[in-house]
């Protein structure tokens, strides 16, 4: 200031103004204010992989041509190999012609030791914490088929117990499914080889389709999944066991990426008394044409709901 | 000063005042609040990852045609170092019919059959030539032929078995685009006693609050 320093006076000036009381808690409350503002948008640092524009504007999975196809997928081994640290392979994998599956389960030979639910886990990128099972086997006492007394939490230091038998239940691929005709925005639909399928990418997760399914095949992801990077199962498919996000459903779907390629399903390979039989019914000399001929009582589960499930539960005797 | 503006008076100076102090406060807060997120569930427990044996496809037991595949060792079936050839050992039986085992052959628990039905060595072993097996008709196999001897009796799930409806396939389903892999029978039962034992299982889905307490803890299933 090229001003000689005043002595004070009593009459108020410009300088009193600017560094009055009323001055200084104005300003003070703007930057606590503008602070504070910041601080509360703190959330957003863990927004990273939130959404990328491309995400954004992706077209429905029906709509997308090869070329748009080729690109997501890109992306997603791009986005998985940031978070993970491991490059997938990511397929997109059509039906097969001429094929429709079924499931059959031989509820005489399950012991509900579980390993079914645990290796569906690893090999579709599941989240651990907190836990989505696709599979649920219950418990049910012999001659009950009511499975609203059944019990999944059994904890016996040995199975199977005697008394009981054991029933996994996943989703039953109906052949009318009341989960799709709900779904708002279709993004869950059936494919032609009978897999109901969910784009994760269009999903809004309003999960009308999880109240509207009977058997509580499909779960929700309240929050990120959490896989860990040593388990990861690079081997993915657009429509199947890619990581998904916060907010989309998910469910069995017959392991995509494996029987769309002629494989069993992860489920199937690991149960060690080869309860459970998958195949193609139109050909009549696959394991399940072959369990629907020879076997003789056969239930597929709450039918009285109209549903048609591609799941066939049977007993030997 | 401009026109209009009449000059605070005190009172409405000090109201003012606690208005922007209580105002300045309430953000402050907030943005601890925002920081510190004390409701966020970080300490919360961790559901422990599944144990990896849960996880494995191997099968329980290896049968004669494995081992001779990895080319392992193979002494413990080669009967004549014991017994003399053509003089089989006779089969001794105690006072309720059942079938004494001798301590040689300790390891082997009979239970072939209900009501011990199945319990005499030469129903499946050849007494004329202990390195193979006979059937009830007259066939001759080989050790790593058992499964059709277990089929010799065992019909109906021989035939789902050769269907691959009984038992375990891995693999391809779709046969024209890979190889299936087909277990034998000794794979999962165990000759002498082929009924499956009981064994302990991986633990129940928890719930989405946690701490969840788990059903009694189990001491690992032992298998004969």
């Amino acid at each position: 200031m090229s001003q000689p320093l005043q002595p004070p006076t009593g009459i108020p000036d410009e300088t009193d103004r600017l560094m009055g009381r009323r001055n200084f808690l104005r300003s003070s409350a703007a930057f606590a204010g503008l602070g504070a503002l910041a601080a509360s948008l703190s959330p957003l640092r863990d927004l990273q992989d939130y959404t990328s524009v491309d995400e954004f504007v992706q077209k429905y999975y029906k709509e997308m041509t090869p070329d748009d196809m080729s690109k997501v997928i890109k992306r997603i081994e791009d986005q998985v190999q940031r978070q993970y640290g491991i490059r997938p392979h990511v397929r997109d994998l059509k039906p097969m012609d001429g094929v429709e599956f079924v499931y059959c389960l031989n509820l005489t030979r399950c012991i509900g030791c579980r390993k079914c639910v645990h290796a569906c886990v690893a090999e579709n990128n599941q989240s651990r914490n907190p836990e989505i099972q696709y599979i649920r086997v219950l418990k049910l006492p012999h001659g009950s088929m009511d499975v609203d007394k059944a019990d999944h939490l059994y904890n016996p230091p040995a199975v199977p117990e005697k008394g009981y038998f054991y029933m996994p239940v996943q989703c039953q691929q109906c052949h009318n499914p009341p989960c799709v005709k709900v779904c708002p925005v279709h993004a869950t639909w059936q494919e032609k080889d009978g897999i109901t399928v969910i784009d994760y990418d269009w999903c809004i997760g309003c999960r009308y389709c999880e109240a509207a399914c009977p058997y509580w095949a499909r779960r929700f992801n309240f929050t990120k999944p959490d896989i860990p990077k040593e388990r990861l199962n690079p081997n993915m498919a657009y429509l199947g066991n890619r990581p998904r996000k916060q907010g989309v459903m998910e469910k069995c779907h017959f392991c995509v990426q494996r029987t769309r390629v002629g494989r069993y399903p992860a489920c199937l390979e690991v149960c060690p008394v080869g309860a459970r039989k998958f195949g193609n019914i139109l050909d009549p000399e696959s394991e399940v044409s072959y369990i629907l001929r020879e076997k003789r009582i056969f239930i597929q589960l709450k039918e009285e709901m109209g549903t048609n499930p591609r799941f066939f539960y049977y007993f030997e005797k | 000063m401009s026109p209009g503006h009449k000059r605070p008076t005190e009172k409405s100076l000090r109201r003012t005042n606690r208005v922007l102090v209580g105002v300045t406060c309430g953000f402050v807060a907030l943005a601890v609040a925002m920081l510190a997120s004390p409701w966020k569930p970080s300490t919360q427990a961790r559901i422990p990852l599944v144990d990896p044996s849960f996880l494995e496809q191997t099968a329980w037991r290896k049968s004669y045609a494995d081992l001779a595949r990895e080319k392992a060792d193979l002494s413990d079936f080669e009967c004549y170092v014991c017994h003399e050839k053509k003089n089989p050992p006779p089969l001794r039986y105690d006072a309720e019919h059942v079938l004494i085992v001798p301590d040689e052959h300790s390891d082997i628990k009979m239970g072939h059959g209900t009501h011990n039905r199945n319990n005499l060595c030469y129903n499946c072993h050849n007494e004329g030539n202990l390195l193979t097996f006979s059937t009830r008709d007259g066939n001759e196999l080989q050790f790593a032929e058992s499964s059709r001897l277990c089929g010799s009796c065992h019909g109906p799930n021989y035939r789902d078995w050769e269907a691959g409806v009984h038992g375990r396939m891995n693999g391809y389903w779709n046969h024209q685009l890979g190889e299936f892999r087909r277990l034998d029978c000794v794979n999962c039962h165990n000759p002498h006693s082929p009924r499956i034992p009981t064994r302990q299982p991986a633990p129940p889905p928890h719930p989405l609050r946690l701490p969840f307490v788990p059903g009694p803890s189990a001491p690992p299933a032992t298998t004969p």
